[in-house]
């Protein structure tokens, strides 16, 4: 078989590469924006997908982690009750104004207090141990890497957190935050620093490990059941995260947006390749027609288009995701807040080729112009 | 009157092509115009039978009729024993697949494929092994004298050369029915004398039925039969009985 369709793409190379700059991207965007989007909006989620629980016990009806509303610590003994639960830590959040040393104003902060023991579940994936330990000095705090600037410290620098002296004493990475600074302490310094007297003898969160993670929705669905130890909810940390994460993205309206430009990328990007596409199917009519002339099939002409959108497709997907990683890399080493599964990118990587298939579609129109009788007027 | 015409041609052989009583008119906005009237025509195999005649007499258009790309309004062809009328789209694609060759005045050739893979291109669709076709491929350009140059693109091509490019792709399907449109309108004297010896000799020496059609008046010493078309009908029918031998004139009745 002559591969007619990749040797005019090689030839005409100048031809096609509008539709596949075009597709490469609609598939940049894609892939920056989604990554993006879930980067800035799991940060909303990072108490959750930093640490090690299975389960999470908080107000009923809470929408986001960082709303959460107090309860009482009797919730603790309900969850260790339970035959499946192995380990019972708690959470306490403060909303609090930070006052730095230099001259940063008033910086509004969520103070998460934790146990600081070196197998605690809170943040266990974003601190390290000897990190963890240096919080058990009273009024230490640790604050984000990317932080820094906006709280005006340094490490070992003294500030004020509701009016409360503390010392910042070491940074971590990866625990930025979403409409404010999260700063690290002790359960006990979280306690000193909290002065709303409704949270005294409270928790905001009570969190647990499983023998067997696998369980954590049974197992959830059981402890939601009573109320005798006061209003409380169970989630599985899964859930959480993302009732957390939605919650970001819809209250922001940067879901709708999201879709919004997508759809905007998709259009703009199938405007140009079709007319791309079309303008190279016009430009070989005649030959098309030949074709024709000689008894190859209208079906089999089409395919040819429908290859050539292909190919437009696979090379600008290609062009796309070694742009997206490079991208990627660099974001990554700024700290910007990017993130990637394997299933969004291939999501909106078929977007890309979606575009040049319906592209070639509307391509394939145009060969109705490849008509033989016309080469002989 | 042109009944008559068919009538004397030879009748010791079948004709390959008939056309029987065809009509055709096309209607432009308001304007309707009669291009073909109750056209009747012998063509027979092995002969370069050349349709002349002023532009707008209607001779391509009897060749796109005849040749199954466009659908006559009255009358039928009969094109080695099957009646084109009554095939479908994909029918009449597929006839022309198997049994006719174009060869066009502009020379529609991909500008990204080689001289061979033009060739090659209509008879991989024909069903034939990759071999196979390459074969046919090479004889071809072989026999049009293109055996040194297949490898080369048209852009590298001079123009006869093109022409003899697609006389090519028509010839290597091997087709009993070959049709061309002013083969030779593009180029010049040398070139066009080349084309006209090309399909001289695929009639005599694969007893194919060509059919040209052309207004170029150097052409008329190479046909055996010439048909003289005006105004969508033929006005006279000449044959040269010997490659040799002067023509026979053979005027209609009327």
């Amino acid at each position: 078989m002559v591969a007619l369709a990749r040797k005019t793409l090689i030839h005409e190379w100048r031809r096609f590469l509008p539709a596949v700059v075009a597709v490469g991207f609609a598939g940049l965007l894609q892939l920056l924006q989604a990554a993006l989007v879930l980067g800035i909006f799991g940060s909303a989620s990072v108490y959750i997908t930093g640490s090690s629980a299975d389960l999470w016990a908080g107000y009923p009806g809470t929408q986001s982690v960082n709303l959460g509303r107090p309860i009482s610590e009797d919730v603790a003994m309900r969850l260790r009750m339970d035959p499946d639960v192995t380990r019972v830590e708690p959470f306490r959040w403060v909303d609090a104004d930070w006052r730095g040393p230099r001259d940063t104003g008033g910086v509004s902060v969520f103070v998460s207090g934790i146990d600081t023991r070196p197998d605690g579940m809170m943040f266990s994936r974003a601190l390290p141990p000897a990190l963890r330990a240096k919080l058990n000095e009273p009024g230490a705090v640790i604050v984000d890497k990317a932080d820094i600037d906006s709280l005006g410290v340094n490490i070992g620098d003294t500030a004020a957190i509701n009016g409360q002296r503390v010392r910042v004493v070491g940074v971590s990475s990866g625990l930025r935050a979403l409409g404010g600074v999260n700063i690290v302490s002790s359960l006990d310094t979280a306690r000193v620093l909290d002065l709303d007297p409704n949270d005294a003898g409270m928790m905001t969160y009570f969190v647990a490990k499983l023998r067997d993670p696998s369980k954590a929705k049974q197992v959830a669905a059981r402890l939601t059941g009573s109320n005798a130890f006061g209003p409380y909810t169970v989630w599985t940390a899964r859930e959480f995260a993302r009732q957390s994460q939605l919650y970001w993205m819809l209250d922001t309206g940067a879901g709708a947006g999201v879709l919004f430009l997508a759809g905007i990328v998709f259009l703009v990007g199938a405007v140009i390749t079709s007319q791309t596409l079309i303008a190279a199917v016009i430009g070989s009519i005649r030959e098309y027609a030949t074709l024709n002339a000689l008894g190859v099939g209208r079906g089999a002409l089409r395919k040819v288009i429908m290859e050539q959108a292909f190919w437009v497709g696979a090379l600008g997907l290609v062009c796309s995701i070694v742009i997206g990683i490079v991208l990627l890399i660099i974001a990554r080493n700024r700290s910007v807040p990017m993130e990637l599964h394997p299933l969004t990118a291939a999501v909106c990587l078929s977007l890309s080729m979606a575009l040049a298939i319906v592209s070639g579609l509307a391509a394939m129109r145009s060969l109705r112009r490849a008509d033989p009788a016309s080469l002989l007027r | 009157m042109n009944a008559a015409a068919a009538m004397q041609a030879p009748s010791s052989r079948t004709p390959s092509l008939q056309a029987r009583g065809v009509s055709k008119s096309f209607v432009s906005g308001r304007v309707h115009s009669s291009v073909l009237q109750d056209l009747w025509l012998d063509v027979h195999a092995g002969e370069l039978t050349l349709i002349s005649g002023p532009s707008g007499c209607g001779k391509s258009t009897l060749l796109a009729i005849l040749s199954g790309l466009q659908p006559a309004d009255a009358g039928g062809v009969l094109a080695l024993g099957h009646e084109l009328g009554g095939m479908g789209m994909r029918e009449l694609e597929n006839f022309r697949l198997q049994h006719t060759g174009f060869v066009f005045q502009g020379f529609n050739l991909f500008p990204a494929l080689s001289a061979l893979e033009q060739v090659e291109l209509p008879l991989t669709y024909m069903g034939l092994t990759k071999g196979m076709a390459r074969k046919r491929a090479i004889d071809s350009l072989e026999e049009v004298g293109l055996g040194p140059r297949m490898r080369l693109r048209p852009a590298e091509l001079s123009g006869g050369e093109k022409q003899r490019v697609a006389i090519a792709r028509a010839l290597a399907k091997q087709p009993e029915l070959l049709f061309a449109d002013e083969p030779t309108s593009a180029l010049d004297a040398a070139n066009g004398q080349t084309i006209i010896d090309i399909l001289h000799r695929i009639a005599r020496t694969h007893g194919t039925t060509v059919l040209c059609v052309s207004h170029d008046p150097r052409l008329v010493g190479h046909a055996d039969r010439v048909l003289a078309m005006e105004d969508g009908r033929i006005l006279s029918d000449h044959v040269r009985p010997s490659p040799s031998g002067a023509s026979e004139a053979k005027e209609p009745s009327a």
